[in-house]
């Protein structure tokens, strides 16, 4: 520890910073490296500011993002009280905008976690247990990652139909497949550590090992991943969207209205300017503090 | 991006060999480590962040290399000579965002200036090649399969009937060079010209007579069988109780083709010209079965032959040689293209790709015809067409309600969609019957027609009222719809209006030819869709109701009294009493909400200046073979 010991000539003040400093853990360290990262901290900034406008924004618009404005088709932002102004149907994009990145965060969050949790689950019992189970799983993980994305997801959506519900799980059980990789290797390295082969002493099962001893110590890869997906996640929502797999009317996403915006381009800008801009820091965001949580929880990079 | 292939290095006594050596052209010394010769490189998860310098590289020379941590080389020498500055925790630097913004200025700029070269299909030297637009996919190349507009553009160049469509869609002589009619209308003797099939088989008056008896056959389930149900015992045929060979057609010579009829119609030269007359080659028919259809087997007597149908992006046909109108036709290849995003192929026909397409999304009418855009290249007409939505009567309980459909009928604010939404000449549709179809005169609007949308809605609400439904148990119904411009705008709106009563309705969008699939099998609750008039008469709207019609009845309406009316209409020779019949049948249908008109259609070309001979007119039929090129 920095400051013990340091001045070996002054007993007193040696005792005092002893008594003051207390000790780092490892997080400790990683959230004080994540702060010194501006990208990260500006990306965190960002979300919190998309998130609270997400979540509560909806709430505090005069419009709702389905009230079709009959004399108000393709009104410029700032006339008549939109301050995005509307689109084709006479809808505030304002509202609309927020919706949509209610409903693309919503995506990307869910997916993710329905992706984490079948990710860790399987990867983790299949690096832990090994043997000729790791082998099934794993295989059966490589026939579903020579499956087309896009193909899987689309064939979900026409066999069960469109909703909302089956666009969470159909992405989520399409993306956890990297994830149960990137968790069986950790566990692999991980399995071999003194800490394992003293709870095994001590006589715990397998089962508790995994979530006790095995899950724990793999946080910090997964943490990283985890905020890589959900981009990824929103993105894949977007490009279903854009063929008209995704949200369907009058409920958009941030993928619709880009792609809606982009026919309008020419007539009326703003409808592709707005949530290009949103979608882009949205984004953004979470792969700088992706990028920020690498840097800051994986030792073996620094 | 060209990472030069690792070339592994023999680990020798060199001791130090020159910089150039080891890592092929050098990337400006900053931070950043290349370690090409380290069979590793890129393996590990660390990007090292490219200095301002290190980006201009990229973007001068294309090449991006990833470095990693400080790693001996292969023969165990450590490489980078700088390589700590890159071990920090990655951190954009202010270098990095300059180079950032000045990649995305470039970017934008290259994307915003550069015209995007026309990327026109393959057409082989010296000749003239027409890119069309087509709106949607072929469901079927088989005239008697065919429904659609985008369907019909097709056969009529590959196929030609007794007669076929001049420049403004009017019927002309075709494979029949002339006819006469019996004096009581019933009996018409067409006389054939001498013409050859693409693989040179005579065209005869079999192929014309056996086209039909295969198109009215119960197993061929043609969707559009009832519209030549005026031929002579074709019903009975078509249901099954009569022989096909007890239909009213005769080849007595094989330039020689008598069609006996029902009842008269004056309008059978227009029904000869529609693909469910088209003549079908007996010869490869009768070998291949349906798979005559496909493009290693068709055959064609019109001024094109089938080369090539990739599914989903285009259908090709080359010109026939063996056409007895050869010399007339001026391209020499057309290919037709799905295009259902009418404004990516707008701007597809900016740029040249494409010298027509058969849509422009209403909305944008206005702003193309402004002088700095394409003026010349739209092209408008008054047309003969409807778009309404259907209401599943056979499967939907709540629909086989009158109140509900005429609730759900008298919400649907239709001023808006015309005028504010589409404004692209519709009009709002209170009748089924399209203004300007000859000899008629459609009945009233129903009365609330002329009420203000508030007390349009009000009474709806009443009617779902009575019906059994309100905000305590609303209704939920899903609205399929196809996903064309047009109905990707209106039907959101129709979806508010709805709400607007407390119907809460899902839209689920498809393709056009797989929505107009499902409405035919009834797989579907509400329904939006158009109707196009075959021949310029109203019945070719009003019988869509009847009972007999069967697929095309995509509702299912079933009135005895409609179809009385409209049997007593076929049989009366004075044309004033029979629209009196019509439009009391009309008064009817509209009544029973038997559909909900919504707008009135217009056709809406985007069409090349360059083309000629392309004439505005009401059925919107404009054939290859009578368009050319200025200066040709």
């Amino acid at each position: 520890m920095i400051g013990v010991l340091r001045n070996p000539a002054n007993g007193r003040q040696t005792l005092e910073s002893a008594a003051a400093i207390k000790g780092r853990s490892l997080w400790d360290d990683a959230g004080r490296r994540l702060m010194r990262n501006r990208a990260a901290v500006a990306g965190m900034a960002v979300l919190a500011l998309l998130l609270t406008a997400a979540i509560l924004g909806p709430m505090l618009i005069p419009f709702r993002y389905d009230q079709i404005g009959k004399n108000d088709v393709w009104d410029l932002p700032l006339v008549g009280g939109h301050l995005l102004g509307t689109d084709s149907l006479g809808r505030d994009l304002l509202a609309r905008l927020l919706i949509g990145l209610r409903v693309s965060l919503a995506i990307g969050v869910v997916a993710t976690a329905v992706s984490l949790v079948i990710g860790v689950a399987w990867g983790a019992t299949a690096g832990y247990v090994g043997g000729q189970l790791d082998e099934l799983m794993m295989r059966i993980v490589d026939v579903l990652y020579s499956l087309p994305f896009i193909f899987f997801v689309i064939l979900l959506m026409v066999t069960f139909g469109r909703s909302l519900i089956i666009l969470f799980l159909a992405i989520g059980a399409v993306e956890w497949l990297t994830m149960s990789r990137i968790v069986r290797g950790q566990t692999v390295a991980l399995k071999q550590k003194e800490f394992i082969e003293a709870a095994r002493a001590a006589g715990l099962t397998t089962p508790a090992i995994i979530a006790r001893h095995i899950i724990p110590n793999l946080l910090g890869p997964v943490v990283i991943y985890v905020t890589l997906t959900i981009p990824s996640v929103i993105l894949a929502e977007s490009f279903l969207s854009f063929l008209g797999m995704g949200v369907q009317e009058p409920l958009t996403s941030l993928g619709t209205l880009i792609a809606n915006g982009a026919e309008e381009r020419d007539l009326a800008p703003w409808l592709l300017i707005f949530p290009s801009v949103v979608m882009v820091a949205a984004l953004m965001s979470f792969n700088f503090i992706g990028d920020g949580l690498r840097d800051a929880i994986d030792p073996k990079d620094r | 991006m060209g990472v030069s292939e690792p070339s592994r290095r023999r680990c020798g006594p060199s001791p130090n060999p020159p910089l150039e050596d080891r890592a092929g052209p050098n990337p400006p010394q900053g931070r950043y480590a290349p370690l090409r010769g380290d069979p590793e490189v890129g393996s590990s998860l660390t990007r090292v962040q490219p200095g301002a310098k290190g980006w201009l590289w990229i973007l001068v020379t294309g090449r991006v290399s990833f470095g990693g941590e400080a790693r001996p080389d292969a023969c165990g020498r450590g490489w980078p000579r700088k390589p700590p500055r890159s071990l920090k925790p990655t951190r954009l630097q202010w270098s990095d965002w300059l180079a950032l913004a000045l990649l995305l200025a470039l970017l934008l700029t290259l994307a915003a200036c550069g015209p995007k070269p026309a990327i026109r299909g393959p057409c082989p030297a010296g000749k003239l090649c027409l890119e069309y637009g087509n709106s949607a996919e072929p469901e079927s190349l088989d005239p008697s399969k065919s429904s659609g507009t985008w369907e019909t553009h097709i056969n009529g160049d590959l196929m030609e009937g007794l007669t076929q469509d001049d420049a403004e869609g009017r019927p002309i002589p075709g494979m029949a060079k002339s006819w006469t009619v019996s004096p009581d209308g019933l009996t018409w003797t067409f006389h054939l010209r001498e013409a050859k099939w693409s693989d040179g088989v005579p065209v005869t008056a079999d192929d014309f007579a056996y086209s039909l008896r295969r198109v009215l056959s119960p197993a061929q389930a043609s969707e559009y069988a009832a519209l030549i149900y005026v031929i002579k015992n074709a019903e009975a045929v078509n249901e099954g109780r009569l022989p096909p060979s007890a239909l009213g057609v005769e080849a007595p010579d094989p330039h020689t083709l008598v069609i006996n009829l029902e009842h008269p119609a004056p309008y059978l030269p227009e029904l000869a010209k529609h693909d469910i007359m088209m003549p079908t080659p007996r010869h490869v028919v009768e070998r291949w079965g349906d798979a005559w259809s496909q493009p290693a087997h068709y055959v064609s007597n019109g001024p094109y032959r089938l080369a090539e149908w990739a599914f989903g992006d285009h259908v090709r046909v080359v010109k026939n040689p063996l056409y007895y109108n050869a010399a007339s036709v001026c391209f020499d290849q057309v290919t037709y293209y799905p295009t259902v995003d009418s404004v990516e192929a707008e701007r597809r026909v900016r740029r040249g790709e494409l010298d027509v397409n058969t849509d422009i999304q209403s909305n944008r009418i206005a702003f193309l015809r402004q002088p700095d855009q394409i003026p010349a290249y739209v092209r408008t007409h008054t047309w003969l067409g409807v778009v309404y939505v259907a209401f599943n009567t056979r499967d939907v309980p709540a629909l086989k309600d009158k109140r509900v459909r005429l609730a759900l009928d008298m919400a649907i604010d239709r001023d808006f969609i015309a005028y504010k939404l589409l404004r692209g000449g519709q009009t709002p549709a209170y009748t089924f019957v399209p203004p300007g179809v000859a000899d008629y005169a459609a009945p009233a609007p129903p009365a609330w027609a002329s009420w203000s949308l508030a007390k349009r809605q009000q009474a709806a609400r009443d009617l779902l009222a009575q019906a059994g439904f309100g905000p305590g148990h609303p209704l939920r119904l899903e609205f399929k719809h196809r996903n064309t411009a047009d109905p990707m705008l209106f039907t959101p709106a129709i979806q508010a209006d709805w709400k607007d009563i407390g119907v809460r309705v899902d839209l689920a969008q498809e393709e056009p030819q797989i929505a107009y699939q499902d409405y035919r099998l009834r797989n579907f609750q509400l329904a939006d869709a158009s109707w196009i008039a075959d021949y310029n008469d109203p019945v070719t709207f009003l019988n869509l109701m009847q009972s007999s019609t069967g697929a095309q009845n995509y509702g299912d309406y079933h009135n005895p009294a409609f179809d009385a009316l409209l049997a007593k209409a076929d049989e009366e020779p004075d044309p004033k009493r029979r629209a009196a019949y019509l439009a009391q049948a009309e008064s009817i249908m509209l009544n029973d909400a038997a559909v909900a008109p919504v707008y009135f259609l217009i056709n809406k070309d985007l069409v090349n200046p360059r083309i000629t001979g392309w004439a505005d007119n009401i059925v919107d039929w404009h054939r290859s073979r009578l368009l050319c090129v200025k200066g040709r």
